[in-house]
């Protein structure tokens, strides 16, 4: 779950790291009854989960209320890569005199947590690495013990940064960590972290990514989660213990499967049949009636999606459990095509019930012959 | 011979008094494994199916001489029952669970090599040396033994590939779910030597799919030291970058990191015939036996 930079800044405020202050505003109202309350010059950044909004107009200035008011409203009725903007964040101009990188994140491929550092930031990651691989200090920590002062001393040192700045570096350091490891983080990073005009350091901008296991114990970042989301079927379905996924806003195919992998392979058949998936709904284990009928409903509640298919591969599911699933909500999913493939214990009951279904429904004998008939239907 | 477990294994059921962990203790004790314990906490002294239950893994182990565990226990609690299972030196612990918190898993995965523990999981079906003995949720009736060892991050997709395979008579020396998290146990690295040295595997399949640098990490390893042939099949090349699936770890960085394309090269370049899909990994497969 990636944060939006406000959140970011409002977790930074409660861990005293220092960092740039600002309001939020969430609609004209609350922007409008900021009117001679603000310290000109400040910014308007749009806070949308997406990178590249500077380019797309999300980063503004103003200096005084009326371009506040008349710049805000422009931003509020901006999509930046189709997403709205319903908050946005207005910090402090600051003088900077540097501009510097640090981050938290998981190493997968080692499985421990590492430190990124680099004196010279303002940009991505990678293209750091690109210009100025000596500048770069990246090390990896033991799995979740407390961060090391030789760990701190080894990236400043490696680095070569300035010895005025090594105090607040410390610190910031310490206090990220903390972040990285209280708040379940997947990444934890400052970009840019800057000096100002009184050799201060600073998280200018910031950006948490929380690992979504985690959020059973993280109630304020559930339901920022929610408040958030664009996507209202993703909250919807979750409340079945559904997973929607949204894939391609150019198909018109809806996959359900009991299991990621599942998912996966159809994608990876349909697509290479010149065929394009739009969603995908994950039912995990325990694909029961109900679920199945609500996952069936949610699929068709996408007005993008003209057929669904069905991959269900049971195992242990009792195929006519599925089956009643299709039967209880035929009424939902009127208008659209179903293709069904089904496989596990039951399956012949399961398969008698659906033949007894009104509608326009088509059984498949295994993945291939699903996308086969999926072509059929679609005439591909 | 088969690795990890088999007809001699005894096997504590973490969890066994949960709904799923006792259905699934049914199964197992009905596919001829030997649960010998139940652990959970605060129900010792009962009884389930017939299988005594204690308060500690440690106790389980001592009246039992049990030599593996499979925790069916919901995720929040799984750190501390994988722990437990760790410290108290049991050599084989086996995770269900779906959605452990990833920083958890850093910890244990570390905490199980430097114990000499083998971890399998999370978000994994099990083990199953067919015909002998399973630990896990897998529907046991589609598998069958035979002398293809597979491994796999999804459950599906292995279900899929064992469907297909009885039907064409071929069977599976020992299926191992390595899971679909992000941080797994034990990774396809670690348990590709347990199939090279066992003899009853002919043919290993790696079952993998986006996200992270597994199958990258099982192509360095089986270029220098895997002498038997290996089909792999990567699922999810069609699902656009950044998109997080079901499962955790299947995802590739906006920067394609963790894509199907790079895994497949290196896969190739190790002498990995790739699949397309799983029928024709069942095809390649019964061409190479």
């Amino acid at each position: 779950m990636k944060l939006l930079e406000y959140k970011a800044h409002e977790i930074f405020e409660k861990y005293d790291l220092p960092c740039r202050s600002g309001n939020v505003v969430g609609s004209m109202e609350e922007l409008t009854k900021l009117r001679g309350k603000m310290k000109y010059p400040l910014v308007l950044k749009a806070q949308v989960q997406t990178g590249g909004r500077g380019k797309a107009g999300g980063i503004q200035f103003a200096s005084g209320d009326s371009e506040l008011l008349k710049k805000g409203k422009a931003m509020f009725e901006m999509k930046i890569k189709d997403l709205p903007v319903k908050y946005i964040f207005l910090p402090e101009m600051i003088e900077l005199k540097k501009e510097m990188y640090l981050s938290f994140t998981l190493d997968r491929k080692h499985k421990k947590p590492v430190m990124i550092f680099s004196p010279e930031g303002g940009v991505e990651i990678n293209e750091i690495a690109g210009k100025h691989p000596d500048k770069i200090a990246k090390v990896l920590l033991g799995p979740l013990e407390p961060l090391n002062d030789f760990v701190i001393q080894y990236a400043m040192d490696k680095t070569g940064l300035e010895q005025n700045y090594r105090s607040d570096f410390k610190d910031i350091c310490r206090k990220l960590y903390n972040i990285f490891i209280d708040m379940d983080c997947m990444l934890a990073e400052i970009n840019p972290l800057i000096v100002d005009d009184n050799n201060k350091l600073m998280a200018l901008d910031g950006k948490i990514d929380i690992d979504d296991n985690s959020l059973f114990r993280h109630d304020d970042i559930r339901e920022f989660r929610d408040d958030i989301e664009e996507n209202k079927l993703i909250p919807e379905a979750r409340k079945f213990n559904l997973l929607y996924i949204p894939i391609n806003n150019e198909g018109n195919i809806a996959v359900i499967s009991n299991g990621s992998g599942m998912i996966m392979s159809s994608i990876d058949l349909i697509t290479k049949r010149g065929m394009t998936v739009t969603c995908a709904l994950d039912l995990g284990g325990g694909a029961t009636a109900d679920r199945i009928t609500e996952s069936l409903r949610i699929a068709a509640s996408n007005p993008l999606v003209d057929t669904i298919f069905m991959n269900i591969f049971g195992g242990i599911t009792r195929c006519d459990e599925i089956a009643r699933g299709v039967e209880n909500g035929i009424g939902l999913f009127a208008d659209t095509k179903l293709v069904i493939r089904l496989e596990g214990t039951n399956k012949e009951k399961g398969l008698e019930i659906i033949a007894g279904v009104r509608g326009s429904i088509k059984i498949a004998e295994g993945l291939k012959n699903g996308v086969e008939i999926l072509a059929q239907e679609l005439k591909v | 011979m088969s690795f990890f477990i088999d007809e001699n294994t005894k096997l504590i059921v973490q969890g066994i008094t949960g709904r799923e962990g006792t259905f699934h203790t049914e199964q197992m004790l009905e596919y001829g494994t030997k649960v010998v314990a139940g652990v959970t906490p605060g129900k010792g002294g009962g009884e389930v199916l017939g299988v005594p239950v204690f308060n500690t893994v440690m106790e389980a182990m001592e009246e039992t001489d049990a030599n593996a565990t499979l925790l069916f226990v919901p995720p929040k609690f799984m750190y501390k029952a994988a722990y437990e299972a760790i410290i108290s030196g049991i050599p084989l612990v086996i995770t269900i669970a779906e959605g452990v918190p990833v920083h958890e898993m850093l910890k244990l995965h570390h905490l199980a090599k430097e114990k000499g523990c083998r971890l399998i999981g999370p978000n994994s079906f099990g083990v199953i040396s067919p015909g002998k003995a399973k630990a896990g949720f897998m529907a046991h009736r589609i598998f069958m033994p035979g002398n293809v060892g597979i491994m796999s991050r999804s459950a599906t997709n292995c279900y899929e590939t064992v469907f297909l395979l009885k039907q064409k008579g071929i069977g599976q020396s020992t299926v191992v779910g390595v899971g679909g998290d992000m941080v797994p146990g034990s990774t396809f690295a670690d348990i590709l030597p347990f199939f090279e040295n066992d003899p009853d595997t002919k043919i290993i399949v790696l079952i993998g799919e986006i996200g992270g640098s597994e199958e990258e990490l099982a192509a360095a390893y089986i270029k220098e030291h895997i002498t038997k042939p290996v089909v792999a099949l990567i699922a999810g090349k069609n699902v656009p970058n950044d998109t997080s699936m079901g499962h955790a770890g299947a995802i590739v960085s906006p920067d394609g990191e963790g894509s199907a394309e790079k895994k497949e090269a290196e896969l190739r370049n190790s002498g990995v015939h790739i699949a397309e899909g799983t029928e024709d990994l069942v095809e390649i497969l019964a061409d190479l036996l």
